[in-house]
């Protein structure tokens, strides 16, 4: 996951790092939960795939609408659309080297 | 937006909010009231104090809090919609004036048929009716056919049995048509309020939160199937025993029974909480913590209590009202404290931030209440609970007392958490960018 991203897709990624798991308090990128970005400059379209640590996250909607605002903010002529995936499903073992500093884990 | 995301399913906030309001000042009200009952409650577990006292905290601050977190809870945990908004305010109100009654009905004159305990049991009937409705149609739209949900709405069916049973002992009381002594049926009333609408419920609700707050994944649900069979299959078996064949060695079989089945839900969080991400716990966590603890007395005062050993006769008075208060204010009351921080402020968040994140600089949930004002109440509420349980061990009502001023100290600084989260003013700062 999150491999071969594009420049533009990497600047799009630290975009998104801004927006913290307010029950984590760490950004949603280290947590893992950033599956890929398409990033179309043709079609002027960004496509973001993600997923939450748990179904039926309180803040779900919260986080998903934060990532949009996010990316729309810094990308205004695109067409930003954030997709939900539960498939695979989020496990520890995807957050960042970052993130387990983070965590102290 | 895929299925499974669900908090645009939550109900609107005017339906969760005021239970929790109603339920700080329940328990800040039990508080006081429970100094003044510190003499009756270190000799027995019957009266009208202490069934006064016992009814403002089972009904108007542990039922209160539990109806108003399902509300926000069922949608959110079963991806559906909650059935109707209006039965829910309904109920709220049915739940406050029956409280009210019912707590007066007892404190003024212990059982009797006045008109107060005939109102406050009417308006607690329909409370309980209106939400169990309400819970089972909003749950039979689900598709999430989860071990977790199925102990949810089975706790439903048993609330309903309990109230149910209370207003059929009371009217025996008058009328005697049930050739039982009510005693015996009260064994049965409160146990199926204990195990299959309290704890039930909690198996079910804390099996989905807990491991979501540890963020802990892979754990071993067949240990949730197996307290699910353990601890009905007990239950039920309890209920038919206590009214049939009261025989002190099948009771200590179904006890342990149920003893079993609750094990294995601890087990299951256990897991959890080994698994978990964040190491420091925050004060909510810990009060749950500090219930797991409680729930270990809770099952070793509540065995002891069904099996009733001949070598503890003399104390036997004071393991029954050890086992209501380690459930009650140990149990109970500790994880609705830490709880209510794992709830509340994402409810107003939401509220208040849901549709601003990202284009203003916000606050985090955990910014909505004090910290310092959580952990003094952590404090004092452990200090609370353990000089009530050495008040009623020694007898001695000044310990009461003190540990009900301990309670009151608690209950007021949870309250002001609680009103400070739910009166929280939009604090919004423009981003950098």
């Amino acid at each position: 996951m999150l491999e071969n991203l594009s420049k533009t897709e990497q600047k799009i990624l630290e975009n998104i790092k801004t927006v913290m798991d307010p029950e984590v308090e760490i950004n949603i990128v280290d947590l893992g939960l950033i599956y890929n970005i398409n990033h179309n400059e043709i079609d002027k379209k960004i496509h973001v795939t993600m997923t939450l640590s748990a179904r039926g996250c309180p803040v779900g909607d919260a986080i998903i609408m934060h990532v949009e605002t996010v990316v729309k903010a810094n990308w205004k002529d695109y067409e930003v659309t954030v997709e939900l995936t539960w498939e695979p499903e989020w496990t520890p073992s995807l957050i960042t080297e970052e993130g387990k500093k983070t965590l102290n884990l | 937006m895929k299925a499974g995301l669900s908090t645009k399913n939550a109900p609107s906030p005017n339906v969760v909010l005021p239970h929790y309001a109603f339920g700080a000042i329940a328990f800040l009200v039990a508080s006081v009231l429970l100094f003044f009952t510190a003499g009756d409650i270190i000799n027995s577990y019957l009266g009208g104090r202490i069934l006064g006292v016992a009814h403002i905290l089972i009904l108007g601050w542990i039922t209160m809090i539990i109806f108003g977190a399902l509300y926000q809870l069922i949608p959110v945990v079963m991806e559906v919609r909650l059935f109707s908004e209006i039965l829910a305010h309904i109920s709220l109100y049915s739940l406050i004036l029956g409280t009210i009654f019912l707590y007066w009905s007892f404190w003024d004159s212990y059982i009797s048929t006045d008109l107060s305990m005939e109102i406050g049991g009417t308006a607690i009937f329909i409370s309980v009716i209106l939400f169990v409705v309400n819970a089972l149609m909003s749950a039979q739209k689900t598709k999430q056919k989860t071990i977790e949900n199925t102990f949810i709405i089975t706790s439903a069916f048993w609330l309903l049995f309990t109230v149910s049973l209370g207003i059929l002992i009371v009217l025996n009381v008058f009328y005697k048509f049930i050739d039982k002594n009510n005693l015996e049926l009260l064994k049965i009333h409160v146990n199926s309020g204990i195990i299959g609408w309290f704890m039930m419920l909690v198996i079910g609700v804390g099996s989905k939160l807990l491991p979501m707050f540890f963020i802990a994944h892979k754990l071993n649900r067949n240990y949730l199937r197996i307290s699910y069979i353990l601890t009905n299959f007990g239950h039920l078996a309890l209920a038919v025993s206590l009214y049939f064949f009261p025989n002190k060695y099948l009771l200590t079989v179904i006890a342990l029974t149920i003893i079993s089945g609750i094990l294995f839900f601890v087990k299951y969080n256990y897991d959890a909480y080994k698994m978990r991400l964040r190491k420091k716990l925050d004060v909510g966590m810990k009060l749950t913590v500090v219930a797991f603890l409680f729930l270990f007395l809770t099952i070793i005062s509540g065995f002891l209590s069904i099996i009733k050993p001949d070598f503890l006769e003399k104390i036997h008075i004071s393991i029954n009202i050890i086992y209501g208060i380690s459930l009650i204010l140990g149990f109970l009351t500790s994880l609705i404290l830490g709880q209510m921080y794992k709830t509340l402020p994402f409810i107003i968040w939401l509220k208040k931030y849901g549709n601003k994140v990202g284009k203003f600089k916000v606050p985090m949930p955990a910014d909505l209440y004090s910290k310092k004002v959580a952990n003094l109440h952590y404090y004092s509420f452990v200090v609370a609970i353990v000089l009530i349980l050495i008040g009623i061990i020694t007898k001695i009502e000044m310990v009461v007392q003190i540990s009900a001023v301990a309670f009151v100290i608690t209950a007021s600084l949870y309250g002001y958490n609680t009103f400070k989260i739910i009166f929280h003013k939009e604090k919004l700062e423009k981003n950098d960018e």
